[in-house]
């Protein structure tokens, strides 16, 4: 019966409109569950109970939530860049969603007799150099809500924020950047294909064991470019009452949230594809797509989780010791990582001895490191302080 | 819609360099000037250059606009405003500045009308397969563009350290006109 009525073929564009409402929507629900997780995961590490009283063990706290910021005043502070204020929460968040198009979740999706393709939004040739562009276009959001507040706290959270990302995004970038050299290509679904076992040529291991380097450093810097705990100057409570969104209230700041959340996840996904194998799932090469989708979706849950962990566990940095942690060690160890990794692409070496040969490149840079920075000062940036009240 | 797409992109490309140059209000100028480069990537993915449209928004929007706006948000802008108020006469700068782009401006109409520059073939069509691909820019770039492309990347690193020499030196000046107040 149902065949008569189905067409025996789904046109191109219906199959792109399904997956685009599919994943999209999946995107804001992951977004909205991760805040619940938040408290959850965060009451669990402080021996609380955390939101229980919406819906079964307080399942519908987000919407709640988002019932409660539509509800409440909506405020713009005298003096406010009124277009630039509006515009800011949208121009955060919509980078942060817009990554989500690249990427693969999952190989062929055949539900019936319908095959659907590979299941992501779309796959472009160059989709490392997109989500780059993308994550460096959500600076501006941030930039321009902290300067439209017309607020000191909110300018100097911005400008924290910045200066952050930017420098973040360089190691962030370095760390891919050894990731492509190895699979030779900049598509995402190339990358995390070349990390199966039954790739052509590949060797059938995790990039996170052929690159445990890059792996740290990208997991480091993705918390900075998130502006997460422990890096999240941008919002530094004690110093700055809430950084660059003091002045936003209502659905504005619910938007800057929303971003924030999408921004961890899409990291999350990024993560999976780059070092994890994507959607493979080890020892099992012809597993069907609901099952590799089970597994990208696992994965990421491990990093969301890490991400939430770490926020209820470590204290906060200080500003100067991020960026001299930023810049004099985690820049030159990408750029070392980068380096060896190009010399055994090129050499034609085993990728396998990858991960020998970074580290031992490593050791005579951290023991000159540790010899010409003695003490604390070695990462805190301690002189860079010193010179700064000097002055 | 190919058609309809260009012409909308070329024209807000077109409205936010106008724009540069009009708005007073310098953040606004670098945030237009955004526009304009985020404009112009987007004609690009129009013609088929991935990779040209993620350089461009990678390098300038993501990397030389979030500069500008550090500066522009550094610099005090009520001296801003006062030079707007104020304009500070340089030898008939706003003459010279008409007459060369004027010039400029009949210098090309003239290029165009006169047939110099002819419209070839490829102009509007799709580049062949394979233009835009990784692979061949880079062999093109490290074979047949290596002297450009050095040349280039040692200017900017010469330009890094001439800045940094010289911001080096106003601080170390500074530091000693502090280093004597105590000892006086």
């Amino acid at each position: 019966m149902m065949d008569d009525i189905l067409p025996a073929e789904l046109p191109l564009f219906a199959v792109w409109v399904i997956k685009a409402v599919v994943i999209f929507g999946s995107l804001i629900s992951a977004a909205g569950i991760t805040t619940l997780a938040e408290r959850k995961v965060s009451a669990w590490i402080q021996y609380r109970i955390g939101p229980n009283r919406v819906g079964p063990f307080g399942l519908l706290q987000p919407l709640a939530d988002g019932v409660k910021f539509i509800f409440k005043e909506e405020l713009v502070p005298d003096g406010a860049n009124r277009l630039m204020f509006r515009l800011a929460p949208m121009i955060t968040a919509a980078p942060a969603m817009m990554c989500i198009a690249v990427i693969p979740f999952a190989g062929e999706v055949v539900i019936g007799n319908y095959n659907l393709g590979n299941l992501s939004i779309t796959d472009l040739s160059v989709s490392v150099l997109y989500v780059g562009a993308l994550t460096g276009l959500g600076i501006y959001g941030i930039i321009l809500g902290g300067w439209s507040s017309n607020s000191k706290f909110s300018l100097m959270g911005a400008m924290r924020a910045s200066a952050q990302m930017v420098s973040y995004e360089l190691t962030l970038l370095l760390a891919i950047l050894s990731v492509v050299l190895l699979a030779g290509s900049l598509d995402l679904r190339a990358i995390a294909e070349s990390q199966a076992s039954s790739a052509e040529g590949g060797i059938g291991v995790w990039n996170m064991f052929l690159q445990p380097v890059a792996f740290v450093l990208f997991i480091i810097a993705m918390f900075a470019e998130t502006n997460r705990h422990p890096f999240d100057f941008a919002e530094c409570e004690p110093e700055l009452v809430g950084g660059f969104h003091t002045e936003y209230s209502s659905m504005k700041f619910a938007l800057f949230f929303l971003g924030e959340y999408c921004a961890i996840i899409v990291m999350c996904c990024l993560v999976t594809t780059f070092f994890l194998g994507g959607y493979d799932v080890p020892f099992w090469d012809s597993a069907p797509w609901f099952i590799q989708l089970a597994s990208f979706v696992a994965k990421a849950a491990c990093f969301i989780f890490l991400f939430l962990w770490v926020r209820w566990t470590l204290p906060r940095f200080r500003y100067d010791q991020l960026m001299g942690l930023g810049w004099k060690v985690m820049l030159p160890l990408a750029l070392v990582n980068v380096t060896v990794t190009g010399a055994v692409v090129s050499f034609g070496w085993s990728p396998l001895i990858t991960p020998v040969l970074a580290v031992a490149a490593l050791i005579p840079g951290v023991i000159l490191f540790a010899r010409s920075n003695p003490g604390e000062a070695s990462l805190t940036g301690h002189a860079l302080s010193e010179e700064g009240s000097a002055s | 819609m190919e058609q309809f797409l260009f012409f909308l992109l070329s024209l807000s490309a077109i409205a936010f360099a106008v724009g540069v140059v009009v708005v007073k209000s310098p953040m606004k100028s670098v945030l237009s000037l955004l526009g304009s480069f985020v404009a112009l990537a987007m004609i690009y993915l129009l013609i088929g250059f991935q990779f040209l449209a993620a350089a461009q928004l990678l390098v300038y929007a993501g990397a030389i606009m979030v500069l500008f706006l550090f500066v522009v948000m550094l610099l005090n802008l009520s001296d801003v405003n006062a030079v707007f108020d104020a304009p500070i006469r340089v030898l008939g700068q706003k003459r010279i500045a008409i007459a060369a782009s004027a010039a400029a401006l009949i210098g090309m109409i003239a290029l165009f009308a006169g047939g110099s520059v002819q419209a070839s073939e490829s102009v509007g069509a799709i580049p062949a397969e394979g233009y835009d691909q990784i692979e061949y820019l880079g062999a093109l770039i490290f074979s047949r563009y290596m002297i450009p492309f050095q040349a280039s990347a040692l200017l900017l690193l010469a330009t890094m350290i001439g800045v940094l020499v010289l911001a080096k030196r106003r601080r170390d000046s500074a530091s000693d006109v502090n280093s004597e107040e105590p000892a006086q």
